[in-house]
């Protein structure tokens, strides 16, 4: 039996990255919770682990991975899962979420989020494996929405159906990123209020906020720039559709300091506010 | 082959990615929409180029004193032969440049500079040193109370994160001034091998230091699982015999302080 409600709510978050672990211990920043990158922290041990250990006292953490390859056709790897879940009972996390995607074949690793053709075929696959992958882990997980810089001739579904259905299939939860819907909408030329209206809310359980680059005709989705005006108006119709849902900024390069992303999240808490409050009146 | 089977299409993609070769550059294009925004050739680009721009950043990190002195773009010409001889085969990205002191080693553009392997083999050690294990670490207190009558038999569990290197060449050296922004040294060859050791600290931080050959021998035991008594007997080649138990509990005592023992297992 699906459970389509979402888990609850941790209000507003940022990326933990390395750059800030000091600033995050000493000066307790107002930022309500913590996203970190599952691989980062998958070693024996060291700083890193240990960081986390002190953070993860202070705030609540959610689990990011880019290694799952959800839509490869090689086998899941289960030595990547054991670790997963090592992590997870390590960390605690309030959930744990990777992306709609494949990362290498053959055993070989790309190291990149690759797109996959949104097809019959690719969805009873990319479900079945989440179903797989929350039995083993005990837990239903997110799934990320990702940039894409081409779309392949044989899709037949668009892309937010395509979401829409396999969390309906596989029971999974939905990581909104608002900077991707925003890339691919650019890249790939359909109205992201479309992309928007068929998600089915009560599936989004957190929204990524980042930046991008412009490369000729194409945005790249680089995380190292502010959150840029087309995607706060995108955040706004999302929460204006969604309510109020765990939102955090990625910042992945060109990192500044603390305050300035804390001063960008505060701008998602206005946001969010104003959308909900409209709502309401 | 218009609507490919995924694993097809994957293989394809993943083809034309890490080989670039024209088939597969050809094939895959077909496969991708083209329109006024760019075309196939230019979509499917970003992902090769990415790829490539990805490890070479990931290298450039866990190898910056090897950077230094290849510069910037003899470092990327010989990331992308790194890349092409050992593609990635792990999930995370951590462990891709595993393989780069055994690949410069043995490439022939580079293994007339031996000094590259070495730099790389340290760097990667600092990198296995930084994030190794968690383990405790024998105090001196502890050492104290093992009764006399059992240190013969003794046998040492040094901590994860303790690496042994021999090196040629200053390597050591010019990790230090790269990692203090300083003027790096030239690379230079020593008159003999010198062996180190490198650990993680009480605060987590990476130290080195070059040992003597006593200390190599005594260390090189203790790593094999030898007892304290094979320890004695292999250090009196270097002292008096009956100096060598004095020695070896010297020995001991400093790689205690220095935090490099997690266990000693009393037969």
């Amino acid at each position: 039996m699906n459970k389509s409600s979402r888990l609850s709510a941790l209000g507003f978050g940022l990326g933990l990255r390395t750059d800030h672990y000091d600033a995050i211990l000493e000066g307790r920043p107002a930022v309500d919770w913590f996203e970190i990158i599952s691989e980062n922290y998958m070693v024996g041990g060291g700083k890193p682990l240990q960081y986390l250990d002190r953070i993860a006292a202070r705030y609540p953490i959610v689990m990011h991975g880019v290694s799952l390859s959800i839509g490869s056709t090689d086998p899941i790897d289960r030595g990547y899962l054991f670790e997963l879940k090592g992590l997870a009972a390590r960390v605690q996390p309030a959930w744990i979420s990777d992306h709609l995607c494949w990362t290498g074949i053959s055993s070989r690793n790309l190291h990149d989020l690759m797109p996959l053709p949104y097809t019959e075929e690719a969805l009873r696959h990319v479900a079945a494996r989440v179903r797989q992958v929350q039995d083993f882990l005990g837990r239903r997980i997110l799934l990320e929405n990702v940039s894409s810089y081409v779309s392949f001739t044989h899709s037949t579904i668009p892309e937010w159906e395509f979401l829409r259905e396999l969390t309906q299939a596989a029971d999974c939860l939905l990581l909104l990123d608002v900077n991707n819907i925003h890339v691919n909408s650019c890249n790939h030329g359909f109205d992201p209020q479309a992309y928007l209206d068929a998600i089915p809310g009560d599936r989004v359980q957190q929204i990524h906020l980042a930046g991008h680059t412009r490369n000729n005709g194409l945005l790249i989705d680089t995380h190292d720039q502010p959150v840029p005006e087309p995607v706060w108006s995108l955040y706004r119709e999302a929460v204006r559709r969604f309510g109020p849902v765990s939102t955090m900024i990625e910042r992945d390069d060109n990192i500044p300091p603390l305050a300035e992303l804390v001063a960008e999240l505060n701008r998602a808490r206005r946001i969010a506010a104003e959308a909900q409050n409209a709502v309401a009146a | 082959m218009t609507r490919p089977p995924l694993s097809a299409l994957q293989s394809l993609f993943q083809n034309r990615i890490q080989s670039g070769d024209a088939d597969s550059e050809r094939a895959m294009e077909a496969l991708v929409v083209s329109d006024v925004r760019a075309g196939a050739g230019e979509r499917v680009a970003v992902y090769a180029d990415a790829y490539r721009l990805r490890l070479t950043e990931a290298m450039s990190v866990d190898y910056p004193a090897l950077c230094s002195l290849l510069g910037v773009p003899e470092f990327s010409r010989m990331c992308r032969a790194y890349i092409a001889a050992y593609p990635s085969d792990r999930p995370s990205i951590r462990w891709f440049g595993r393989y780069l002191s055994v690949f410069l080693a043995g490439a022939p553009d580079y293994s007339q500079r031996p000094v590259l392997s070495e730099l790389a083999a340290f760097e990667w050690a600092q990198g296995e040193t930084f994030d190794a294990l968690d383990a405790p670490v024998l105090n001196i207190e502890q050492v104290a109370a093992i009764a006399p009558t059992s240190w013969a038999g003794m046998r040492l569990l040094p901590h994860p994160s303790v690496r042994r290197l021999d090196l040629y060449w200053n390597a050591p050296e010019i990790v230090k001034a790269v990692s203090a922004s300083k003027r790096r040294p030239a690379p230079r060859q020593t008159a003999k091998v010198t062996p180190w050791l490198m650990w993680r600290d009480e605060k987590l931080d990476i130290r080195w230091r070059s040992i003597g050959d006593d200390e190599v021998a005594a260390f090189d035991a203790a790593r094999n699982n030898q007892r304290f008594a094979d320890i004695c007997e292999l250090l009196c080649e270097f002292v008096e015999p009956e100096q060598a138990p004095m020695q070896a509990a010297g020995l001991l005592k400093r790689w205690v302080m220095d935090g490099l023992i997690t266990d000693i297992d009393i037969a």
